[in-house]
């Protein structure tokens, strides 16, 4: 049994507390081996430790004294992770930064989807190697040191995260299988756009009406575009055609105008105006509904409420 | 002390007749002159007279003698009782053949009886289940069309001009759909009109309304609610359920359809008033539960309005129709909407879930809830108000049916145009959004991109605006959009109430609520310190929605039940409650609730839960009618035929007695037969005559009755010859031996008792000697009203 150098990648480190130790030593127990302390020796001060065979290892310290946490020793080799899933790791590093390397500009305007698709592809294709049950050069399988070793799951836990921005996105829908290209649907708006938005710029200086005259067309071909697309669109166009929908109704003040009020209104008034003219009609034409009062049978001297004056008397 | 109550009883009198003139100004407007003069004139004489013979009583009775030639003719108001309403049997006749046959009927003939009413439970459920799916899927596709041309018609000419052609489209379209509904409605069957609450609640009650659990009925009304709907009126599909179970419940318990001319020769047992009336109660809980997925607040809605007759397993029963009901409609709707086996459509209206965290409530919010009941009751009862003095004007005046198609077009029409206009002068642009996607986006003038706002509220169907507006997320509508909608929509929702049309009042009701509930939401959002969630615009719009509703309708435990099942969360059973017991005070302050108002309105002599307060002092003697016709034991055929053909009595009951004087001497009692009976007696010609022939023939059975129930045919059908008229009929074995007679000093409140509780039809007053002096019916009792001024009398009338 011996140690390992200090691995300068391991994700964790514990510094134990007494109490600590025995946490560890469940945690031990419920196999989770995969835990790096490069500093065992000092952090580790536990008495009755020591009479734990599986724990041997750890020498015994006192229990008060702290090293700096930079050094760092390492653990067993069977317990300790191989080389491949090292090489693995690293490449997983590379690709996630270079990936949220160009999300970070693409924020706004958005274009997450269109510019980082590659980054994307390849991230995932590092992650599928970590996580692929497949067996690596030494008989092993990273999925399990590198992916669930302990509670904090980082690798997994940052995957996801991208996984889920990728797919709140929706960016499947704009990229082809395989994440080699942009798919046509979405260049050929792409292409559309640029055009109304060239317009845009043409006209931009001086009078909007005349903006709204000439670019009319363009802006309506890319609206119609848009709603023939799929229903689930990627972010990017979604993001892009809001801006010019917002550039064309707000700041150039295309939108249609309201001018018709005067017909809207003649017609309603003259619908409102009917039920006046039929209930009027009808409460000076139609008769009125008479009721035929029926006398009842009574005891004669007991006729309705006369008897309230006999029991007055 | 009693004397001045008198007084004023008295001339409370005048009153009610002079106020029928006077407190109608807005009806009667200029012709308001001439009516009160000509009430006045003949009530004030009328009542003189018989103010001032009190002890001259041979004159009086001379000139009602008068009175009674020429039928005096008053416009019709509330404080009438019609004839034409009449009472169920719900007594059972023990006659010497009930008896026969219970003793014929062996211990399984009775096991089987109880499993077919389990068995007529199921199917009342089914069937009830799958009307409320006919209806939910067709209104959705007829409703879609419609939306999606009108829409279609908008886009097109908000851009080139010419929206006012897309305004007559909308209401030509709304207008030829309810233009179909009301025509069903007013020239086939003028009792499916409205939401039918208020005839079953009669039927409950024990009163025969006529045709009101028939096939043909409910045909027109599933037909008229589906072109109500789907004409964009301000109305519901949920309360026309209550009723379209109530007849499905008659028609099945019976086993035949007499319009169809069909008869299974199943459930005979069960053809009569009492069996039919528990079934229908079933019927109308069957129907709760599909229109708002609420079991249990269908047989709590059976127990309030028709509670008289209960019995454990008689609960049991109708909620498992009830429960039968709900999955039918829940199976078929997830059938429909392609996820079989997902029971998550319970009702027709469906409130959505109020589970996300903003929606919980806390204590010091239940005084803002109490607050929003108490502005539903006010608002509730300025509804009933105006709905009130709609309906007499419509009694009164559009009473044709061509005027009545011509009403509900014209509002249809105007329902159409307003909610255009509201739309079309609406600012209010809201962002489209993937989440809550609306059904009918409408852009008009909005920024490419958004929507207009007022359009989700009046360019949909009621029960998806609803929805909405419970969940949609804050910051959907601006308070002015909210303000204006819930104004309109306010005075539209009571201006249809009462068409003729047949459609609901609950959606409507809470639609209104809920927007007015958002508002409020809005508003204390606003007060309420910066980054605090408690004061979630959909929790206070379902709030403001029972707020409104229990101001509206005035019903307790049930609706409590039904909207907390509706929610889906008990955990609202509280402020609900609260909200509806507030709403319930403070509306009855102002005004009945109205179904109660429309109840009044048809003259239906309905018996409430207790007789009027002060009413000890009346006894039987003064209530019940008197003289009687009463028939002999052994009665000539001649004699029977007259008293049943007579049309200015048209008596429903006689009483059965030893010898009848010719004096009017009151004879002594033995036996109680109905005027159905008799029919059917004269129809299979039992008289004693021809007892020797009939030897031959087979002996007369209860089946003989049930088959002739519940459409007996009339006197006049029935022919009797010359020489048939001189038999003789021999009644023992077919009257009622024992039927409930009370002494005449019985107090008016123990008489309504004993009516009330035992579901009497018929009660003999008997002096004692056993001797017939008067008779207590339905209407007898429900003349009696405590008004403003004391106890009033209703007048008869005929209708």
């Amino acid at each position: 049994m011996g140690f390992s150098g200090c691995q300068q990648k391991s994700p964790r480190r514990l510094v134990m507390s007494p109490r600590g130790s025995l946490l560890f030593f469940i945690l031990f127990l419920i196999n989770i081996y995969a835990f790096v302390n490069c500093d065992a020796g000092t952090s580790l001060a536990s008495g009755e430790q020591v009479e734990s065979p599986s724990l041997a290892w750890y020498p015994s310290s006192p229990a008060d004294s702290f090293v700096p946490l930079s050094l760092m020793s390492s653990f067993p080799e069977d317990l300790e992770i191989s080389n491949y899933c090292l090489e693995l790791l690293g490449l997983f590093s590379q690709r996630y930064s270079d990936y949220v390397k160009c999300l970070v500009p693409a924020a706004r305007p958005v274009r997450v989807c269109l510019k980082c698709y590659s980054g994307y592809g390849s991230l995932l294709n590092a992650y599928t190697n970590i996580s692929s049950n497949q067996m690596g050069p030494g008989n092993e399988s990273c999925r399990d040191s590198l992916l669930r070793s302990d509670r904090l799951m980082l690798v997994y836990v940052l995957f996801s995260n991208m996984q889920d921005l990728w797919e709140k996105s929706n960016c499947d829908f704009c990229i082809t299988e395989k994440f080699q290209n942009v798919n046509n649907e979405t260049l050929n708006f792409m292409k559309n756009l640029n055009q109304t938005l060239s317009c845009f710029e043409k006209y931009q200086q001086g009078n909007h009406t005349e903006l709204c005259k000439n670019c009319k067309s363009s802006y309506k071909g890319l609206n119609e575009l848009y709603s023939k697309m799929e229903k689930t669109l990627c972010i990017d166009v979604e993001d892009a055609m809001n801006m010019t929908r917002i550039l064309w109704s707000k700041n150039f003040n295309c939108s249609l105008p309201r001018d018709e009020t005067v017909p809207v209104i003649a017609v309603s008034s003259f619908m409102l105006f009917l039920p006046v003219i039929f209930y009027l009609s009808s409460f000076l034409h139609s008769e009125q509904k008479k009721r035929k009062l029926i006398q009842p049978k009574r005891l004669k001297s007991y006729t309705s409420l006369m008897n309230i004056q006999d029991k007055q008397s | 002390m009693s004397n001045i109550t008198k007084k004023v009883s008295w001339s409370s009198r005048g009153d009610e007749l002079g106020a029928a003139g006077e407190g109608t100004p807005l009806l009667n407007g200029s012709e308001q002159p001439r009516h009160s003069r000509q009430f006045s004139e003949g009530g004030s004489l009328f009542q003189i007279g018989r103010l001032s013979t009190v002890d001259l009583e041979e004159e009086i009775s001379a000139e009602e003698e008068a009175a009674r030639g020429q039928p005096r003719e008053i416009p019709h108001n509330e404080k009438l009782l019609s004839l034409k309403y009449e009472s169920l049997d719900y007594d059972n006749i023990e006659n010497q053949l009930f008896l026969e046959e219970e003793r014929r009927m062996s211990f399984t003939g009775f096991r089987c009886l109880e499993i077919s009413r389990w068995l007529i439970c199921g199917l009342i459920g089914l069937l009830t289940g799958l009307i409320a799916c006919v209806i939910d899927i067709v209104v959705e596709k007829l409703a879609g069309y419609k939306y999606e041309a009108i829409k279609q018609n908008i886009e097109r000419f908000t851009e080139v001009g010419g929206l006012s052609i897309s305004l007559i489209l909308w209401a030509v379209l709304n207008f030829s759909f309810v233009m179909v509904g009301s025509i069903l409605v007013a020239f086939f069957e003028p009792v499916a009109a409205g939401s039918g609450i208020p005839q079953i609640k009669c039927y409950l009650n024990g009163v025969k309304v006529p045709r009101v659990v028939r096939l043909k009925t409910l045909v027109v009304k599933v037909c008229g609610v589906i072109c109500s709907v789907v004409g964009g009126l301000a109305v519901g599909k949920e309360g026309p359920m209550i009723h379209s179970g109530a007849v499905v419940a008659a028609g099945v318990s019976q086993g035949r359809s007499t319009t169809l001319k069909k008869d299974l020769m199943i459930f005979e047992y069960f053809r009569r008033d009492t069996e039919k009336r528990d079934f229908v109660s079933a019927g109308a809980a069957a129907g709760v539960s599909a229109a708002f997925g609420a079991p249990v607040g269908g047989v709590l809605f059976s127990l309030e309005e028709g509670a008289s007759f209960w019995n454990q397993m008689l609960t049991w029963r109708i909620f498992f129709a009830s429960m039968i009901s709900t999955f039918t409609l829940n199976f078929v709707l997830s059938i429909y909407h392609n996820n079989t086996g997902d029971l998550s459509n319970p009702g027709l209206i469906n409130f959505g879930r109020f589970e996300s965290e903003n929606l919980n409530y806390n204590l010091y919010e239940i005084p803002l809830f109490i607050a929003m009941g108490a502005i539903g009751g006010v608002l509730g009862a300025l509804f009933n108000v105006l709905n009130y003095w709609l309906t007499i004007f419509r009694i009164r005046y559009v009473h044709r049916p061509c005027l009545q198609v011509m009403e509900a077009m014209l509002v249809a029409a105007v329902t159409a145009t307003v909610s255009f206009t509201m739309i079309y002068f609406s600012n209010d642009c809201q962002p489209l959004d993937s989440e809550h996607a609306e059904e009918y986006p409408l852009q008009l003038f909005c920024a490419d991109g958004e929507y207009n706002s007022m359009a989700t509220t009046f360019f949909n169907t009621p029960e998806r605006s609803v929805r909405s507006l419970f969940h949609n997320q804050p910051g959907t509508w601006n308070p002015l959009t909210l303000g204006l909608f819930t104004l309109t929509y306010f005075f539209l929702a009571c201006w249809t109430y009462g068409l003729a049309v047949s459609a609901g009042v609950f959606i409507p009701s809470l639609l209104i609520g809920a927007a007015w509930g958002r508002l409020c939401g809005i508003w204390l959002a606003s007060i309420a310190s910066a980054g605090s969630i408690w004061a979630d615009p959909g929790k206070y719009a379902l709030i403001g929605a029972a707020a409104q509703l229990g101001g509206i309708v005035r019903m307790t435990l049930s609706l409590t039940v039904i909207l907390v099942e509706a929610t889906g969360n008990v955990t609202y059973g509280l402020p609900i409650m609260l909200v509806l017991l507030t709403a319930k005070i403070v509306g009855d302050y102002f005004q009945e609730g109205l179904y109660d108002i429309h109840i009044k309105l048809q003259s239906v002599p309905f018996l409430h839960w207790e007789a009027p307060a002060t009413s000890h002092w009346l006894t039987a003697r003064e209530v019940m009618s008197s003289p009687v016709t009463c028939l002999n034991r052994i009665e000539k055929v001649g004699t029977i035929v007259d008293v049943l053909s007579n049309t200015s009595t048209n008596h429903n009951g006689f009483p059965v007695v030893m010898q009848v004087s010719d004096n009017d001497e009151p004879a002594k009692l033995c036996g109680l037969i109905l005027r159905s009976q008799l029919i059917v007696l004269l129809k299979h010609k039992v008289f004693v005559e021809l007892a020797g022939s009939r030897l031959s023939r087979r002996k007369l059975q209860l089946k003989d009755f049930r088959d002739a129930y519940p459409r007996f045919p009339p006197i006049q059908s029935i022919h009797v010859s010359q020489d048939e008229r001189e038999c003789l009929m021999d009644l023992t074995e077919f009257m009622n031996p024992t039927p409930y007679t009370v002494p005449q000093e019985t107090s008016l409140p123990r008489v309504f008792k004993l009516f009330r509780a035992l579901g009497l039809r018929h009660l003999v007053v008997v002096d004692d000697a056993n001797r017939v002096i008067g008779l207590v019916t339905r209407k007898d009792l429900a003349r009696y009203h405590l008004g403003k001024y004391g106890l009033e009398e209703l007048h008869l009338a005929q209708t």
